[in-house]
């Protein structure tokens, strides 16, 4: 449906947006396309919904060249952008009127299509009010519908959550499955939202530097990321501390760091726990918070563009604004002002201090000597330019997978201590869920291995919106699969074959003594 | 052909029912005309009874200079809307469809032309209730056309402007900086007998000038062909070059 070759669009200010890209949409997929502000999402997608001409390479769309056939490209295809561009002072039904005239439709085509789409957008009770007085995910709902006017055979999304209450997305979420499945539309999607993507999308490409890093479906690119990811909040000087302190250890597969955060990959997290605790502590660092959490599509994202998203947005926020003016395409460009704004409000304050302050600078120093990583240990870690971070996490990477590897061959026989049940969804060790009566240690071997579930009280559960919902089944579902995977591995995890024996009747004995 | 004038059809169509939708608008449509008339009227009545002054009552001499001062207040703020559909994402809206990128730009001008001609037949039925003397419905609906050219014109301008410009401060300052002057440049205020040797010389290119003597002669009565002649070709060329200026900006921006 949709396929780039080597596509490119250098700006005039010598920016290059969309670097040889190679993008390949398959009729009836919802693509997720994912990457920071500043990535080149919004680029690639005005290139192939003809609003720009790339500066090299072809583009395909329904099988129309966007360079030789823009006209063809510009009726089988629907766009919705980060801009409501509907009229605010027409109402509902006029404005999709006009879109339908816009797309030469005839009169009668066109006030049965708007029937049919105010019905299926649930707008027909507004259709006739001025869109000024609808409320934000209405005017969403209308913007996609007008964009659906000719029945077009794919839709592009451009960040179509962006400024939306939950649940409006979660509802918006639902409209665009809708159409993927119920009326076969080809789905483009960019986005800078993870759990959307995630839920959203049959395949994800992940843009950085308008180049694609990969492409695959989320389950597939939660698998590629081995370990769970312990993610320690630490204040100040602590942090710079901390990554001195982590970098060499053993136990440290990988190590990344988000703002005031430093996450630590680790083969087990809940495991590694309280040997990283006593580490920082006989560093007299000082862990404001802690989590340990399973692969996440953030944690994909971490890996294959090497840097944040808050790194990334930062980076393009620490530009002057002329600059960012002049990187962006049509429509954009024309309010660097107002973009910048948006940056610095998702961002935080530290944003500003990067933006006025010196660290901008430094930002921007930092990047032309990406060679000496090597050095560049003993610099702020918030210093590090994405590349040099990309740069260390892949040299890093390689030596220690190989550490990692052969602690794994050895750990069985090392251990001398096995230990109980772990949970793996959270830090906190609990050794039976609230309210369960202690008789005998290991009364259910199903839950041996599986997190113990902290769903929330019944309570709690029916006052949170629909899309917590929906986060608390998918957690259930990794915990499922989380089970069955220790089941497979059974016999690489020591404690597994420690249950039972003696010893351990002995251990657990003395735990139920301890609890009263 | 056709589908560029349909196109452009819907688009006006768009434009005026927004505008019209603005009961703001419609207020000053009304107030601001009558401002003019008072205030520069009663401001440059004495002048009637300079010697060689050319008209018997200065209301009468400053009627056309009212009409042309509304096309020009009326017009070189077209551009911004321009801007503001950009910033909200309506044009970008309109670009992913397959409509002709020339109605874009002609329905604009042709909208902002439309409503200068409703400010402007309010101005004529105030002025006449005022008592100035227009002579002839003729003349009246002739004038209409010069007011409709130089719209065109002064729109295309702002319009052009507004896109190599990109933002609403410059241009709102260049948009000033160019009708103001251009105006007293002009023979609406003061009749040319009365301006130094040099600013009749630039009027010759003042295309306000021509719309004004235009107007001028259409209400005295005393049509001049030669007068009408040369107005309707100069306005009718810098309606063409400003408009199809700013179809190539918007074209080539587009792309």
């Amino acid at each position: 449906m949709i396929k780039t070759d080597k596509l490119t669009k250098i700006y005039s200010s010598g920016t290059k947006a969309v670097d040889n890209l190679n993008i390949h949409v398959k009729e009836g997929e919802i693509f997720g396309f994912l990457g920071p502000n500043g990535a080149g999402k919004s680029t690639a997608i005005k290139i192939l919904t003809t609003l720009t001409r790339p500066t090299s390479g072809q583009a395909w769309v329904n099988g129309h060249n966007v360079l030789t056939e823009p006209v063809k490209v510009r009726c089988s295809i629907g766009y919705v952008a980060q801009e409501t561009g509907i009229d605010y002072f027409l109402s509902g039904r006029e404005n999709l009127v006009l879109q339908g005239r816009l797309y030469r439709m005839d009169g009668k085509s066109i006030s049965r299509r708007v029937d049919e789409l105010l019905e299926l957008f649930d707008l027909k009770e507004n259709a006739d009010q001025l869109v000024s007085t609808y409320s934000g995910g209405m005017r969403r709902k209308l913007d996609i519908a007008t964009s659906l006017m000719h029945d077009p055979k794919i839709l592009f999304l451009d960040e179509p959550t962006l400024g939306l209450d939950p649940h409006s997305r979660a509802s918006l979420w639902d409209y665009i499955r809708m159409l993927n499945r119920d009326m076969n539309v080809t789905i483009f999607l960019t986005t800078h939202y993870l759990d959307e993507a995630d839920k959203l999308s049959h395949r994800i490409g992940i843009l950085h530097k308008g180049n694609l890093k990969i492409v695959d479906t989320p389950e597939a690119l939660k698998d590629s990321i081995r370990g769970d990811s312990v993610n320690l909040a630490l204040t100040g000087g602590f942090k710079e501390k901390a990554i001195s302190a982590l970098k060499g250890n053993p136990m440290v597969k990988e190590l990344l760091c988000e703002d005031s955060h430093v996450r630590v990959y680790v083969n087990n997290g809940s495991e590694a726990v309280p040997g990283l605790m006593k580490l920082l502590n006989g560093h007299g660092i000082e862990v404001s918070s802690l989590t340990v959490s399973r692969p996440s599509l953030d944690d994909v994202y971490l890996k294959y563009s090497g840097v944040s998203f808050k790194e990334g947005e930062s980076s393009e926020g620490s530009n002057p604004w002329w600059a960012q003016w002049q990187k962006k395409g049509w429509g954009k460009k024309w309010k660097g002002g107002e973009d910048s704004n948006q940056d610095s409000q998702e961002g935080g304050q530290q944003e500003w201090g990067k933006e006025w302050g010196n660290g901008d600078k430094q930002w921007e120093g930092s990047e032309d000597k990406g060679d000496k990583v090597q050095e560049s240990g003993d610099k702020g870690w918030g210093n590090w330019s994405p590349e040099e971070m990309k740069a260390w996490w892949s040299q890093g990477k390689k030596e220690e997978a190989e550490t990692t590897a052969n602690q794994l061959l050895t750990k069985a026989d090392e251990n001398p201590h096995p230990h109980p049940p772990i949970n793996t969804s959270g830090a906190s060790f609990n050794p039976l869920p609230e309210g369960e009566e202690i008789s005998l240690p290991f009364k259910g071997r199903d839950r041996v291995g599986m997190g113990f579930s902290n769903e929330p009280k019944k309570g709690e559960w029916e006052m949170e919106q629909d899309d917590k919902q929906e986060v608390t089944a998918d957690k259930d579902k990794e915990d499922i699969k989380d089970k069955e995977n220790k089941e497979e591995e059974n016999i690489e995890e020591p404690w597994k074959k420690w249950q039972g024996t003696p010893e351990a009747a002995e251990w657990w004995a003395k735990q139920v003594k301890k609890e009263g | 052909m056709v589908q560029l004038a349909s196109d452009t059809w819907y688009l006006f169509n768009k434009y005026m029912r927004i505008t019209l939708r603005m009961p703001m608008w419609a207020l000053f449509t009304i107030v601001q005309p009558l401002i003019w008339l008072l205030i520069f009227g009663q401001l440059f009545k004495n002048m009637a009874s300079m010697p060689g002054f050319p008209q018997g009552r200065y209301m009468d001499f400053f009627l056309p200079g009212a009409v042309i001062m509304t096309v020009l207040f009326g017009t070189s703020w077209s551009g911004v809307s321009l801007l503001r559909e950009i910033n909200y994402g309506t044009v970008e809206k309109m670009l992913v469809t397959p409509v002709s990128r020339v109605s874009i730009v002609m329905s604009r001008v042709i909208h902002s032309a439309v409503t200068v001609i409703i400010q402007c037949i309010i101005i004529l039925i105030v002025a006449l209730i005022f008592g100035a003397s227009v002579a002839g419905f003729k003349g009246a609906l002739l004038s209409l056309i010069v007011v409709f050219l130089l719209s065109i014109g002064f729109s295309g301008i702002s319009n052009g402007l507004a896109i190599w410009l990109k933002r609403e401060e410059p241009l709102v300052v260049i948009g000033n900086m160019m009708t103001l002057p251009l105006m007293f440049l002009s023979s609406a205020m003061v009749p040319k007998s009365f301006m130094p040797e040099w600013i009749q010389v630039i009027t010759k290119i003042n295309p306000i000038d021509y719309a004004v003597e235009t107007t001028r002669a259409f209400y005295s009565g005393g049509v001049s062909s030669e007068t009408v002649f040369t107005g309707f070709v100069f306005l009718f060329l810098f309606a063409s070059v400003s408009v199809s200026w700013a179809t190539e900006m918007f074209v080539n921006q587009s792309e």
